[in-house]
C-alpha cells in the first residue's frame, strides 16, 4: 500500500464563496448607496434646512433706551457700551460644564455656584441666551472672546449700561433697570422680550418701560457651532430707539430740597424724610426727596446679592420711595379737611367763634388740647392759626365722620393722586362704611374727634398732602402730580406734549378755600411757626406734628413732623386772597421728636436757597430731641 | 509500504525571475484604486485643515500630516511588495507574539480619550498598534489555516482560528475598542468562509456569537459604549448629548444634496457642527462638500479595489494568499459598511476607521503593508506544479 501525501500547497478556490462574498459586498455597499441617495437626494432638502438652522440664528437687535432729562434739559441718564457675557446653555456641553463655568468664575470673579445658578434658572430655553455678567472689563471680554473653542456656549455681547448722572440723588424717581426675571418672561416674550433682556424694575424706567425701551430689530446671524458669531447675513428689521422724557423735575431744586433735608436729618438725626415741591397751577413735580436712599448706578453695575440684602433688610426702606409708597398719620396738617368741611357745611362761618377749653369731655374722656391752657373763643383763623385741637375736635363733631371723610376725599385723600411713578399707595380716609367693612363697627365718636385733628385712622402718603394743599392754593382744582412733562421720539419730535390732568374741581365755594388760605397764612403770621413770618417772602401753610407708635416709659408717644406751605406768585407783596400760587412745598420727618417743628426748618432752608434768601432764618435750637409735644 | 511525498519546492523557486516578470505580474489598478482613495483622504485632510483656520500647508495640520504619512506608507508598501511572502509562513508565531506584544505595550502605556488606552507616542507621532495588529492577525490567521488546507471544513481548524484570534481580540477589547474587536470578528468570519469551512459549524459559530450578546451587554461593554448603541436604537435621541455626532453628521450629509457644497464650503464641517470630522467623520464630510456624487464615485473606488483584493486571492496558487486576500477583503468592507453606515446612521457609532480616507497613520500604513503584500502574492505566483 502505497500513501500519497501531497504536502505541496494547494490552492483553494471555491466559486461558490467568491460569488457568496461578492454578493454581500455589492449587497452592502448597494444599501449604503441606497440609503446616502435617501439622505442626499430624497431627504436633502430638509436637511439643507436643519443645517442651515444649525449655523444661522435670528438675533434681536436691541434698542438704544431713550434717555431722561431735567426740567433745564439736563441729561439724567446716558447709555454707557458696556461688554456682558452670556452663556447659550444648548452650545455648552454637559461635560464641560464644570471646568466652562470654573474659568468664567475666575475670570469674572464671581462664585461658580452663582453662575450655574444663573444658568440653570435661566428664564429661556436651552437656546436662548442666558446674561452671566453685565458691564466686564475689556480685557476680560476681550480675553473670553479670544478662548474660543475652551468656553463653548460663552459669548460676549455688548450692551448700553445705563449711567444715571446724579446718582442717589434722582434714585427715588428714575429708579433702575435689571433683567428679566423667570415669572415676567411669560408675559413679556409676546412683546419682544428676550430672555436675557433687561428692562425697568423701579420708577420712571419701570413706569415709562414702553416708550424706554423702543423697538428691537432682528438680523439673521451665521455661527459656529460653539455659538460664536462668524457673520451677520441680513437685517430683517432695524432697530429704532426708545423715547426720550423730559421731566417737571428740577435737578437744582433737587439738590436744594435734599440739601435742605440732610441738613436736619444730620442735625436732628432723623431716619427718614421726604421732601416735595410742586407747581400748583399744573400738577408738576419740581423736586421729590425722599430718604434714606440708594445708587441706582449700583444696579446698572449689576449690584451684589450682599449688597441688595442690606439694602432691602435695612429697617428705614432706602428702596421705598416714602413720597408716594409708604402712608403716614397727618397730624394737623388735616384740620385742612375738618375747616374747609366745618365753613362749606355751615357748620361754622368765618366769623363763627368757638370756645377752645384746655379740654373736652366726651362721655368720661377727656380730649385735652396741645395747648393744655386753650386759646379762649376762637374763629377759623385763631383755631387753625394755632393749631387749637379743642377747636378742630367741636368742627369734626359738627361734621360727623362721614361729612368728614367727604372733604377728605374732595382734597383727594383715600386714593391715590396718580403719580407717574410706581407703587403709589391710597391711605386711608375713615368713614362709617369703611370702618364697618375694615373692622366690621361703626366709628365713636371719639374717633371722629380724633380724625378731625388727623390722629384717628386717618392716614396720608406725603404726595396726597402736598396735593390737597396745592388745591387749596390753586383755588380748588385737584391736578394730577406729574413728574414727565413730554415724551421725546427718537427724531426729536415731541410725542406726547404736556398737559396738566385735572383729578376733579372741588366742590367747595372759593370763598371757603380764600378763608382757609388766609387761614393758613395766620398760622405763619401767629408765629405758629417762629419766625418763618420774618422771611422776606409771604408763605402760608400748616404743620403738624402727627404720634405713632407706642408710648414709652412717661407715657409719651413718638411723633413724625410736617410742613406743608406755598407762597403767592408775587412772594413779596402777593395775597393770599388769590389762587396765584405756584410753589407749594412738603416737608416730612419721621419720627423727629423735636422741641420745635423740624418740618418747618426744612421747608424754609429750602426756601431760602430757592429764593435766594441771604440771611438764614434757620433756628437750630428748635431741633433739640425732646420726646414731648411741645408745639403743634 | 511506501510513503510518496509531494514536497514543496523551496523558496528560492518562487523568486520572481526577473523584474520585467514581476512588473508583469504587479497588479496595477491595485494600487490605482487605493492611491485614488489616498488621494480622496488628503483632500478630505485638506478641507479640515482649512476649517481650523490654519495654513494648509503648515507644518502640523492635518494635512501635512496625512501628506507625510501617506509617504511613510509609499515606503511600507514598496518593502512589503519587494518582500517574499511565503517568509510570513514561516515566521507566523514570532508575528503572534510581537502582536500580543505590542497589544499588551499599548494596554501598558497607551494614551486615549477618556480613560482608554488606544496610542502609543512614537517621537511627535502618534501610533494606534491595533490598526497594525488587524494585518498580523490576517497573517496569522492565513499561515494556520493553509496549514490546515486538507481539514478545513473540520470543527477542529474553526476551533483553531478562533482560539488564536481569542486573545488579540480580549486585549483590543481591554483598551477598550469595541470597534477594532469587532473588525477582528469580522476577519475571521471572512476568512473562515473563504477557507471553505462546513457551513454547518459556521453556523453554529455564528449562533454562539449571537449568544454571546447578552453576555458582553452586561459584563464586557463599558457605559459610553452601551449609550452609544442605546442613542443609535432609540428613535428619539437625546440631541444634545449621545446622539449629537449622529444628527450633526445626518445633517452634514442630507444638507449635502446631489453635487456637495463644495470643498472647505461644508458649513457643518467648517462651522466645526461636526465632531472627529477628520477621522472617524471624515465620510460625513465628504458627503456635505461633495454631495452624491462624490459619495458614489468612493464607494466604486472600494468596489474596485475590492475586487482587485478577491482577485488577487483567486490567482494565488497557494491557500495562504487566498486567505490573506480574504483577509483584507473582509476588513475593508467590513470597515467601510461599518463607518459609512455610522455616518449614515444606520450603524451604531464605534471608533472604526474609513480605510485609506480616515486621517490616521497607523491604518493608513497597515492598509499599505497590507496591499504590499497583496502584490507580493501577485508578482510571486508560477505557473502550478501540475
Amino acid at each position: 500500500v502505497t500513501t500519497y501525501l501531497d504536502e505541496r500547497p494547494r490552492p483553494i478556490r471555491r466559486v461558490s464563496r467568491y460569488v457568496a462574498f461578492a454578493m454581500i459586498a455589492l449587497l452592502a455597499v448597494g444599501g449604503l448607496t441606497a440609503r446616502l441617495f435617501y439622505l442626499q437626494v430624497i431627504d436633502g432638502g430638509r436637511f439643507a434646512a436643519l443645517s442651515a438652522r444649525n449655523r444661522t440664528v435670528e438675533e434681536a437687535i436691541s434698542a438704544p433706551r431713550g434717555l431722561i432729562y431735567d426740567s433745564a434739559g439736563r441729561v439724567l441718564v446716558t447709555n454707557v457700551p458696556t461688554f456682558a457675557v452670556k452663556v447659550r446653555p444648548a452650545d455648552l456641553p454637559q461635560a464641560m460644564r464644570p471646568q466652562v463655568v470654573d474659568r468664567l468664575a475666575a475670570l469674572l470673579n464671581l462664585d461658580p455656584a452663582d453662575i450655574n445658578a444663573t444658568i440653570d434658572s435661566n428664564p429661556g430655553s436651552n437656546f436662548d441666551l442666558v446674561r452671566i455678567a453685565g458691564d466686564v472689563d475689556e480685557r476680560v471680554a476681550l480675553l473670553i472672546s479670544e478662548a474660543g473653542f475652551e468656553l463653548p456656549g460663552v459669548e460676549i455681547a455688548v450692551e448700553a449700561r445705563r449711567q444715571y448722572t446724579y446718582g442717589p440723588l434722582l434714585s427715588q424717581i428714575l429708579g433702575y433697570t435689571g433683567p428679566v426675571s423667570a415669572e415676567q418672561l411669560p408675559n413679556l416674550r409676546p412683546l419682544g422680550y428676550l430672555p436675557d433682556d433687561l428692562l425697568g424694575k423701579t420708577g420712571l424706567e419701570d413706569e415709562y418701560e414702553t416708550e424706554l425701551r423702543g423697538t428691537y430689530g432682528a438680523q439673521s446671524v451665521e455661527r459656529d457651532a460653539t455659538g460664536r458669531q462668524t457673520q451677520v447675513l441680513q437685517t430683517i428689521a432695524e432697530a429704532s430707539p426708545g423715547d426720550s422724557l423730559n421731566l417737571t423735575i428740577d435737578t437744582k431744586e433737587q439738590i436744594y430740597a435734599e440739601k435742605a433735608l440732610k441738613w436736619a436729618m444730620d442735625e436732628v438725626g432723623l431716619k427718614r424724610g421726604v421732601v416735595i415741591v410742586m407747581n400748583p397751577q399744573t400738577g408738576e413735580i419740581k423736586a421729590l426727596v425722599s430718604l434714606p436712599t440708594y445708587d441706582d448706578n449700583l444696579f446698572a453695575h449689576g449690584i451684589s446679592n450682599a449688597d441688595y440684602q442690606a439694602l432691602v433688610e435695612d429697617p428705614d426702606k432706602p428702596l421705598l420711595n416714602h413720597a408716594i409708597q409708604a402712608h403716614y398719620p397727618p397730624g394737623s396738617t388735616y384740620k385742612l379737611v375738618a375747616g374747609t368741611g366745618g365753613l362749606a357745611d355751615r357748620k361754622i362761618s368765618s366769623s363763627t367763634e368757638l370756645i377752645t377749653k384746655s379740654y373736652l369731655t366726651l362721655g368720661a374722656t377727656k380730649f385735652y388740647d396741645w395747648n393744655r391752657r386753650g386759646f379762649g373763643p376762637c374763629n377759623i383763623y385763631c383755631g387753625f392759626g394755632h393749631s387749637s385741637d379743642t377747636f378742630f375736635f367741636q368742627v369734626a363733631g359738627m361734621l360727623g365722620i362721614d361729612r368728614l371723610g367727604y372733604w377728605g376725599k374732595q382734597y383727594g385723600f383715600g386714593s391715590p393722586t396718580g403719580i407717574d411713578l410706581p407703587g403709589e399707595v391710597s391711605g386711608i380716609v375713615p368713614t362709617n362704611q369703611w370702618k364697618q367693612d375694615a373692622l366690621g363697627e361703626p366709628i365713636y365718636p371719639g374717633e371722629t374727634y380724633q380724625s378731625g385733628i388727623g390722629q384717628g385712622y386717618d392716614v396720608v402718603t406725603p404726595i396726597q398732602l402736598i396735593n390737597a394743599y396745592a388745591a387749596l392754593a390753586n383755588g380748588g382744582t385737584l391736578y394730577q402730580p406729574q413728574i414727565v412733562h413730554d415724551i421725546i421720539g427718537p427724531d426729536g419730535k415731541v410725542v406726547r406734549p404736556f398737559e396738566p390732568k385735572v383729578l376733579h374741581e372741588m366742590d367747595v365755594p372759593a370763598s371757603v378755600l380764600k378763608t382757609m388760605r388766609n387761614a393758613a397764612r395766620a398760622v405763619v403770621e401767629l408765629r405758629h411757626t417762629y419766625n418763618l413770618v420774618e422771611l422776606p417772602i409771604k408763605v402760608a401753610g400748616k404743620s403738624g406734628t402727627a404720634e405713632f407708635g407706642t408710648r414709652d416709659k412717661e407715657g409719651r408717644l413718638p411723633f413724625h413732623s410736617w410742613f406743608v406751605g406755598f407762597v403767592p406768585k408775587d412772594a413779596e407783596n402777593g395775597s393770599f386772597d388769590r389762587t396765584d400760587s405756584n410753589l407749594v412745598v412738603l416737608a416730612f420727618a419721621y419720627d423727629s421728636r423735636t422741641k420745635g417743628n423740624v418740618a418747618t426748618e426744612i421747608v424754609k432752608y429750602y426756601l431760602q436757597q430757592h429764593y435766594d434768601i441771604k440771611k438764614d432764618y434757620r433756628l437750630p435750637n428748635l431741633l433739640e430731641r425732646g420726646n414731648f409735644y411741645q408745639s403743634n | 509500504m511506501g510513503v510518496i511525498r509531494a514536497q514543496p519546492a523551496r523558496v528560492t523557486d518562487w523568486a520572481a525571475k526577473s523584474v520585467g516578470a514581476a512588473w508583469r505580474a504587479f497588479d496595477l489598478q491595485l494600487m490605482t484604486y487605493a492611491a485614488l482613495l489616498v488621494a480622496v483622504g488628503l483632500v478630505m485632510a485638506y478641507t479640515n485643515s482649512v476649517e481650523g483656520g490654519a495654513v494648509p500647508l503648515e507644518a502640523g495640520t492635518t494635512f501635512t500630516r496625512g501628506l507625510m504619512w501617506a509617504a511613510i506608507a509609499v515606503v511600507v508598501f514598496v518593502f512589503a511588495t519587494a518582500f517574499d511572502y511565503h517568509w510570513l509562513k514561516t515566521l507566523a508565531w514570532p508575528i503572534y507574539g510581537i502582536q500580543l506584544g505590542l497589544l499588551v505595550l499599548t494596554l501598558l502605556i497607551g494614551d486615549g480619550i477618556g480613560g482608554s488606552a488606544r496610542w502609543i507616542a512614537i517621537g511627535p507621532l502618534t501610533f494606534q498598534f491595533s490598526e497594525m495588529a488587524k494585518i498580523l492577525m490576517i497573517i496569522v490567521l492565513a499561515s494556520y489555516l493553509s496549514s490546515r488546507t486538507r481539514r478545513l471544513d473540520s470543527l477542529r481548524s474553526i476551533l483553531g482560528a478562533c482560539l488564536l484570534v481569542g486573545p488579540p481580540l480580549a486585549l483590543v477589547m481591554l483598551q477598550p475598542d469595541l470597534g477594532t474587536s469587532l473588525v477582528f470578528g469580522a476577519i475571521l468570519a471572512g476568512m473562515l468562509w473563504m477557507s471553505g469551512a462546513s457551513l454547518r459549524w459556521l453556523a453554529v459559530l455564528g449562533a454562539a456569537a449571537v449568544a454571546m450578546v447578552p453576555f458582553a451587554w452586561t459584563y464586557l461593554l463599558h457605559d459610553y459604549q452601551k449609550e452609544r448603541l442605546a442613542s443609535f436604537l432609540n428613535a428619539h435621541p437625546d440631541l444634545q448629548g449621545a446622539g449629537y455626532q449622529l444628527n450633526q453628521a445626518q445633517i452634514a450629509v442630507g444638507s449635502g444634496g446631489l453635487v456637495g457644497k463644495g470643498l472647505t464650503n461644508g458649513t457643518q464641517t467648517q462651522g466645526d457642527f461636526l465632531p472627529v470630522q477628520a477621522t472617524d467623520f471624515v465620510f460625513a464630510t465628504l458627503a456635505e462638500e461633495l454631495g452624491f456624487i462624490g459619495g458614489v464615485v468612493l464607494f466604486v473606488l472600494f468596489v474596485l479595489l475590492l475586487w482587485r483584493v478577491l482577485v488577487a486571492g483567486w490567482r494565488s496558487k497557494d491557500a495562504f494568499g487566498t486567505l490573506f486576500s480574504a483577509g483584507v477583503a473582509s476588513m475593508i468592507l467590513f470597515q467601510l459598511v461599518v463607518n459609512v453606515g455610522m455616518v449614515l446612521g444606520v450603524m451604531p457609532i464605534t471608533g472604526i476607521p474609513l480605510p485609506f480616507v480616515t486621517h490616521g497613520g497607523a491604518s493608513l500604513v497597515s492598509m499599505a503593508a497590507g496591499l504590499g503584500i497583496l502584490q507580493s502574492i501577485n508578482i510571486r505566483q508560477r505557473r502550478a506544479a501540475w
